[in-house]
């Protein structure tokens, strides 16, 4: 950006100072060949799919057109009716058959269990009976010896907590899932029977064992059931 | 070397050039050199935004080095200090050297307000890292500098513009002229609508179309015609093959006026919009494929059976592989644009990559060819390493595109996992968590591109103090600095 590489005797060589520009290739005119006709016909392809873009805008630029809001959709009407349709106990079922994917690694999607190692789900008088001693399970998880179904099992480290990572709801569905599954018919868990476990053992950290169990193994969560197995029963609502 | 043009003839012409280029010298290197500056902190901004969004403890010395901050203030500096700072210079030389107008006077005028618009820039960046984000898309910087980048940016394109409105030589159809051209006439238009309309209306859910619109505005008619036109001017230049169609050129330039200003609104697909809004913008997005498509199949033609000289000269380097992103440019708006793809992209970091390889993998690295043939003409020595630019190049290369793969491919799998229906109740936070493979590959890609940029700086400083190599043999990249006579080193 200054003179002085003027001053510099190495500099005073012309044809170095101008070599860049000597070297240089001529400016050349566009030639005048003709588009390929091919990249016209993919040209005119292209121009058909982008027309069809405008099928989106019906509405001939009126302002007034919104978009169309069927292009959207609404993932849970898409699954039969929109969710705030389904009652609350077919919505239960619905979600948790979902996060049952947490369950269903030692579980088994069938809900058999794994032989010697995971008990099985289905048909299993755990899951059938009292829900403070289910919810204790599912919130806190399970360790020690346990009898399912007449067979043993011991699983080393036993069933991890699951109440850190899902919420009152998901495990509410998830519980009212397994207890309507396959074959199995129970009363309905609510977020708020979840909730309300979750505030009365607010301070256990530990695994539960079916020792410890042993007095909720019949009890239920007290609490209204909206809707599903059990309702019209009196005796199942407390 | 055309035979039949006289001796004389070509010394008169060569001895013009040459007082071309010494004319633009100050303003053209300035901005080269500030540009280059603004790159590398825009590179190394990049970097760390990306590493904090795989672990938001990195570097946690205090608000202004957080990711909100710091993204915003990486591709402004990226768009405002880097490109449009380099792109005007390239405008400025190649409108002088395709109309043979000797800059007269105005030279220290124009560095001056280089250096307002470098202090606009520094202002409007540290604004950002001190919490002035205004949150609007690439006008995140403080309210009042933005009259003055319009003011600066009108001088310059005035002076480009009255070049080409006396030009001193005629000649037939001018590719480059009209993109460089286009350029100048369509910054301030968008640049002025954008912020008269966002900075003092409220505008609601119209306000975010007409800010996507100006994104688009930018990318499509500024930065796409500086580099298109800057290839179409150095590869014929270099390889000596007239460019391959007038007639696809044409196309090519026309659609591209004619789409880039409808473009922006099909980011907001399904929303708040009247529904031709968004569907007008996917149809250009889709239809910009055609020139795209002319543009670099016309760029192909032109350089089949040159493609040794595209080992040898790193200007035509740089720019063949700027000029091949360019259909990838493409390919990935019309991908954002598409309704039955945009909906799933519309929100997901493929929008980042398409920033990406427009501004930097296709216009950046055009504007770097342009920069390796300019220098040299104007600093009056000779670019000093070949290992310096293979360097520079092939990490370019490999940064950039990762950086396009991993943000198009995480965009997929980011809008496929917002969108899947079975997703429907589950968190957020899973989505979020499964993109960090592809964003820790980006802070990779930038520190790549953070060394490339490194030295690409340092080369470029040691050449405008004039500390180059001295020698009549352009730097080749297939002869390491193994001096030819003039007449066969025609390559640079």
């Amino acid at each position: 950006m200054s003179d002085k590489n003027l001053n510099n005797p190495d500099t005073n060589d012309l044809d170095r100072i101008h070599a860049a520009v000597v070297r240089e290739k001529a400016d050349l005119p566009a030639a005048g060949r003709p588009a390929p006709m091919w990249a016209i016909f993919v040209g005119l392809l292209v121009a058909v799919i982008g027309g069809g873009e405008l099928g989106n805008a019906l509405g001939y630029f009126n302002i007034e057109s919104s978009p169309k809001l069927g292009m959207i959709s609404d993932p849970r009407a898409s699954a039969g009716g929109a969710g705030a349709t389904l009652d609350p106990f077919a919505l239960a079922m619905k979600k948790g058959a979902t996060s049952y994917a947490v369950c269903g690694g030692c579980h088994q999607a069938s809900g058999a269990g794994v032989p010697g190692q995971f008990p099985p789900l289905a048909g299993s008088e755990i899951v059938l009976g009292g829900t403070e001693q289910l919810a204790r399970i599912a919130l806190h998880g399970l360790t020690g010896p346990v009898t399912v179904k007449g067979q043993n099992y011991n699983m080393p480290g036993g069933m991890p907590p699951q109440g850190i990572a899902m919420s009152d709801g998901d495990i509410a569905n998830v519980l009212t899932f397994i207890r309507n599954n396959w074959g199995n018919e129970g009363s309905m868990v609510t977020k708020e029977m979840v909730a309300k476990v979750r505030d009365t053992e607010k301070s256990r950290t530990t695994q539960w064992t079916m020792a410890e169990l042993e007095k909720f193994a019949k009890a239920n969560i007290p609490g209204d059931v909206p809707a599903g197995p059990g309702v019209p029963d009196p005796a199942a609502k407390k | 070397m055309q035979n039949e043009a006289s001796t004389a003839d070509q010394n008169a012409d060569n001895l013009r050039r040459a007082a071309i280029d010494r004319s633009v010298k100050g303003p053209v290197l300035f901005l080269f050199t500030n540009a280059a500056f603004w790159l590398m902190a825009s590179t190394l901004m990049g970097f760390i935004a990306a590493v904090k969004l795989v672990s938001p403890g990195f570097m946690d010395w205090g608000s202004w080095l957080t990711y909100g901050r710091l993204q915003p203030a990486h591709i402004d500096a990226l768009v405002y200090g880097w490109g449009i700072q380099a792109g005007l210079g390239v405008a400025l030389w190649l409108m002088a050297r395709r109309t043979a107008v000797v800059l007269k006077g105005g030279q220290g005028t124009l560095i001056t307000l280089g250096v307002l618009w470098n202090i606009a820039v520094t202002v409007g960046i540290f604004g950002i890292l001190g919490g002035g984000n205004r949150s609007i898309e690439w006008l995140e910087f403080p309210q009042g500098v933005w009259p003055v980048m319009l003011g600066i940016f009108v001088v310059y394109a005035f002076k480009i513009v009255s070049m080409a409105a006396k030009p001193d030589r005629t000649e037939g159809f001018m590719v480059s002229t009209w993109y460089i051209l286009a350029a100048c006439l369509f910054f301030p238009w968008i640049f002025i609508t954008a912020n008269s309309l966002l900075n003092n209306m409220e505008l609601g859910a119209l306000g975010a179309a007409i800010n996507s619109w100006y994104v688009h505005g930018v990318i499509l008619l500024f930065f796409v015609p500086i580099g298109v036109g800057s290839a179409y001017y150095f590869i014929p230049k270099i390889t000596g093959q007239p460019i391959h169609s007038a007639q696809l050129a044409q196309m090519g330039f026309w659609m591209l006026v004619i789409l880039g200003g409808w473009t922006g609104m099909q980011r907001y697909i399904g929303g708040p919009l009247p529904a031709w809004m968004p569907s007008i913008g996917a149809m250009a997005g889709v239809l910009l494929l055609i020139p795209v498509g002319v543009v670099g199949l016309n760029h192909h033609l032109t350089t089949l059976g040159q493609h040794s000289q595209v080992g040898s000269s790193p200007t035509l380097r740089f720019t063949f592989f700027g000029a091949l992103f360019y259909p990838v440019s493409g390919l990935v708006l019309a991908l954002l644009s598409a309704s039955w793809s945009g909906m799933a992209l519309q929100f997901t970091h493929a929008w980042y990559g398409y920033q990406i390889v427009a501004v930097y993998g296709f216009f950046s690295m055009c504007v770097f060819g342009a920069i390796y043939y300019i220098v040299p003409r104007l600093a009056g020595c000779e670019w000093l390493s070949v290992r310096l630019i293979r360097n520079h190049f092939w990490f370019s290369v490999y940064g950039i595109g990762t950086i396009v793969v991993t943000s198009v491919v995480g965009g997929i799998q980011h809008g496929g996992g917002l969108n899947d229906v079975a997703n429907w109740n589950s968190s957020f936070w899973g989505v979020v968590m499964n993109s960090r493979p592809y964003i820790s590959a980006r802070a990779v890609a930038w520190a790549l591109i953070l060394w490339s940029n490194f030295w690409f700086l340092i080369h470029l400083m040691l050449m405008v103090a004039g500390l180059g190599r001295r020698s009549s043999a352009p730097t080749l990249l297939s002869h390491d600095h193994e001096d030819l006579p003039v007449t066969e080193g025609a390559k640079a």
